[in-house]
């Protein structure tokens, strides 16, 4: 059974449906990513699950209890770091770490030992006594993640946390949750940088004026993608070549390739989109590009570069969203 | 076996401590705030000693103890009475402005328990600057001029005085939640600290000044105990219903605040009771009584009958209809109907007990009974009004609240303009039978001519039925509403 699963979700503000039928389930020591633009909703569902909010319909059942009906007896088993860190000026880090495990509810050794272990995991340890208002946006955010885990939480719940960190911030922070994972705890992450995502998720959740797009892994995302808008070649033509009359050339024999759905003469290259059928396999797209490749050449057309773009996530994100804020 | 060596008593008294104390109190003490003004206030101390010592040996030991005493008890209010209580506005509103408040909340340490940590911590920093300032009060003791009982009166309402203005001001960071909104109560608390600086520094000179001639009046110690009974149950109420405000919309955040409205309403009538038994059973204690906490129970009562319809549902399986402290509007109206009702019952039965010698008992009778009935009135009208259309446009708390002074405004003003057009008195009785102000000053006139109250009976009667029918209908509408919002 799923840790978390999120059934029929709906939330309204008076008039305005802000999550409208959201379903999806997280499995223990996976990391899902949640993506969709401002205003999505996105936020509002995190809340919920979050026990911040209530849903108008729907539940959330965490470990197989509703959070909804019992949102005390779930918070213990949560950890959620909103999108500001909420940090304390004039605390030092080490002190930060004990309020919080103080307010959890960890006494003496067990606090202490506690703290220690949070603080060697996040890499905080030689940050100790520095107050938390002279660290940077990276370590302060490890200290907030630190928060999230004083408690060990099985579901951890992460909005935006890559926000505004530096490259070296973010593969760090990429470490840590795929450790996390590693341990068993199950990851809901938001975040509006799409690439980010993709290396760190296991699955991925669209969201939309409130609605879900698509759910599932990131891999089966961009095939689908893939099949609904179709696959992008790229043909660079060799420089001294006869140049505008051979690109002419070759749009014409492509044009007359099966599959071939549009060709666009860029300066030095072409760029050609294969229309495949719906859930067109991989093999089947290397299959057409490999004819028209060898029509080409046949063709007696001086190709010298000839390259199948890779969809990423922010291609699926695109093609399943229109961009729409509820 | 060995089970591990037990924490040294400090880890473990430590353990005890509320944890909001704890980091508070760290943070407190590192704040240049707090060291400039612990310093400047010693600073100031020692100085005003050396002048002290230097005047009374001037004077040839001349009586100075009232002056400085005085003197070093500014040092100190000007700390108590505005740094400390600004700080604990200061520290909540940063709570919610950072957004720590949520990760607070999560901890499971529950909004009165955060708020209870917020405001002892601040309470102990008040003590380190009292304990640097009690010498020198103890000092002007011995300057003569002035006597222990007076000295230990101003320090105990000096002390309430503090409590009830660090709930205030930790009430005050829970009312905005907009930048402007801020902006606003932000200044609304420097006025109001400044105010309660110059009171509390007022009193304690008319206090120190009266001295020993205050202490002898026989009213003196009732006046003592109605001042600090006021500032402990609202301070209490205040604590209660910032807690509320902070509590997660999944929490019974409504038990607390109306739990101690309640306690509040029935401890005072266990002291107006007391108070009208040792004054000779006087019918004025039941009347100035039966307005002020109908008037009280006005303004509280507009806070409980605009919370919002319904329920988390995680509340609803354990909620019955007697359920009165839980969250929802229609809980709340009929609260405020019980107690605005039970409170006018209770001094309409002092009334009754009453020595009958006063000719206007009847008078002052009706203006108990209609001082209950026309907020009764105007809390039912403002529900309809808001609740009846099927639109959500005027359903907010706010907007309720809004309302109801709206509706109870031109209810007081409208009447005595209708009457001056109609060539009529003013304040004529039937005209303004529903107004709120009018007609309360209507019922409690007695017309001496005629040795009968200016209203009659029938009126009365008229006004409590109609209010009693409105807040039928407010009730039905709210059960209506709760009803739809579960359903959805």
């Amino acid at each position: 059974m799923s840790l978390l699963q999120v059934k029929a979700l709906r939330r309204d503000y008076g008039s305005l449906r802000a999550v409208d039928d959201v379903s999806f389930e997280l499995e223990a020591g996976t990391i899902l990513g949640f993506i969709g633009p401002n205003g999505a909703g996105k936020s509002t569902t995190m809340r919920i699950i979050a026990t911040l909010d209530t849903p108008t319909a729907g539940e959330v059942l965490l470990d197989g209890q509703s959070l909804v009906d019992s949102p005390d007896k779930a918070r213990p088993l949560i950890g959620y770091m909103p999108d500001r860190y909420g940090t304390y000026d004039d605390v030092t880090v080490w002190e930060f770490l004990d309020f919080f495990a103080r307010a959890y509810g960890l006494k003496g050794a067990a606090r202490h030992k506690r703290v220690a272990s949070v603080m060697e995991f996040t890499g905080l340890n030689p940050l100790k006594d520095k107050l938390t208002s002279a660290l940077s946006k990276g370590m302060k955010q490890r200290v907030a993640l630190g928060r999230t885990l004083l408690h060990d939480p099985k579901l951890l719940i992460l909005d935006e946390p890559a926000d505004g960190l530096d490259p070296r911030a973010r593969i760090e922070l990429r470490e840590l949750l795929r450790a996390l994972a590693d341990q068993g705890k199950a990851v809901l992450i938001s975040s509006h940088i799409l690439t980010e995502l993709a290396e760190i998720c296991d699955t991925c959740a669209i969201i939309e004026q409130g609605r879900l797009l698509a759910t599932g892994k990131v891999a089966d995302l961009l095939a689908q993608s893939q099949a609904s808008g179709g696959t992008e070649l790229t043909v660079r033509l060799a420089a001294g070549a006869d140049g505008e009359a051979a690109s002419a050339r070759a749009e014409k024999l492509l044009l007359e390739q099966p599959r071939v759905g549009q060709v666009a003469r860029e300066a030095e290259a072409l760029r050609v989109r294969l229309e495949l059928e719906p859930g067109a396999t991989r093999e089947q797209v290397d299959e057409a590009a490999a004819r028209l490749l060898a029509a080409l050449v046949g063709a007696g057309v001086p190709v010298c570069a000839f390259s199948h773009r890779e969809l990423n996530l922010e291609d699926a994100f695109m093609t399943v969203t229109k961009g729409r804020v509820a | 076996m060995e089970t591990g060596a037990r924490a040294p008593l400090s880890e473990r008294l430590g353990d005890r401590i509320n944890p909001l104390v704890v980091k508070e109190i760290r943070q407190g003490l590192r704040t240049r705030l707090f060291w400039v003004c612990f310093g400047l206030m010693l600073m100031a101390c020692v100085m005003l000693s050396l002048t002290a010592y230097a005047d009374v040996r001037d004077s040839g030991n001349q009586p100075r103890g009232q002056v400085y005493f005085f003197t070093y008890f500014v040092c100190l209010g000007l700390v108590h009475f505005f740094i400390i209580p600004y700080s604990a506005y200061r520290s909540l509103a940063r709570e919610r402005e950072d957004e720590t408040w949520v990760l607070l909340a999560l901890t499971g340490l529950g909004p009165r328990r955060i708020l209870r940590g917020k405001v002892t911590s601040f309470l102990a920093q008040a003590a380190l600057y009292a304990s640097a300032v009690g010498p020198f009060l103890l000092f002007s003791y011995y300057l003569n001029g002035i006597d222990l009982p007076t000295i230990l009166t101003v320090l105990m309402l000096g002390a309430a005085w503090l409590v009830f203005l660090t709930v205030l001001g930790v009430c005050a960071a829970t009312l905005a939640d907009g930048r402007l909104g801020r902006a606003f109560v932000h200044f609304l608390v420097l006025g109001l600290l400044a105010g309660a600086v110059v009171v509390g520094l007022t009193s304690a000179f008319g206090i120190s000044e009266g001295g020993s001639r205050l202490m002898r009046e026989r009213e003196f110690p009732y006046v003592i105990a109605v001042v600090l009974w006021l500032m402990l149950s609202y301070g209490w109420l205040l604590f209660e219903a910032a807690a509320a405000r902070l509590a997660l919309i999944t929490e019974d955040y409504s038990r607390g605040p109306r739990r101690a409205l309640v306690a509040q309403m029935l401890l005072s009538a266990v002291g107006v009771a007391v108070l009208w038994w040792r004054q000779g059973q006087e019918r004025e204690v039941a009347a100035v009584a039966g307005i002020a906490g109908c008037l009280h129970l006005t303004v509280t009562g507009l806070f409980l009958i605009s919370d919002v319809d319904g329920m988390a549902r995680a509340l609803r399986a354990k909620t019955r209809g007697w359920s009165l402290l839980r969250p929802g509007a229609v809980r709340g109206f009929r609260l405020m109907v019980l107690l605005i009702g039970g409170w006018a019952l209770f001094c309409c039965a002092l009334h009754l007990l009453s020595d009958d010698t006063q000719h206007n008992w009847r008078s002052m009778l009706y203006a108990t009974v209609a001082a209950a009935a026309y907020p009764l009135l105007y809390f039912s009208v403002a529900l309809l009004v808001a609740k009846m259309p099927r639109s959500e446009r005027m359903t907010s708390p706010a907007a309720v609240r809004v309302l109801f002074i709206a509706l109870a405004g031109l209810a007081s003003v409208l009447p005595p303009l209708l009457a001056v057009l109609m060539d009529e008195e003013a304040d004529n009785g039937l005209i303004n039978l529903l107004n709120p102000i009018v007609g309360l000053v209507n019922f409690a006139t007695h017309e001496n001519q005629i040795s009968a109250p200016k209203m009659t009976a029938g009126m009365l009667y008229f006004l409590c039925g109609v209010a009693a029918l409105a807040a039928f209908a407010a009730d039905r509408i709210l059960v209506e509403r709760e009803r739809r919002v579960h359903a959805s």
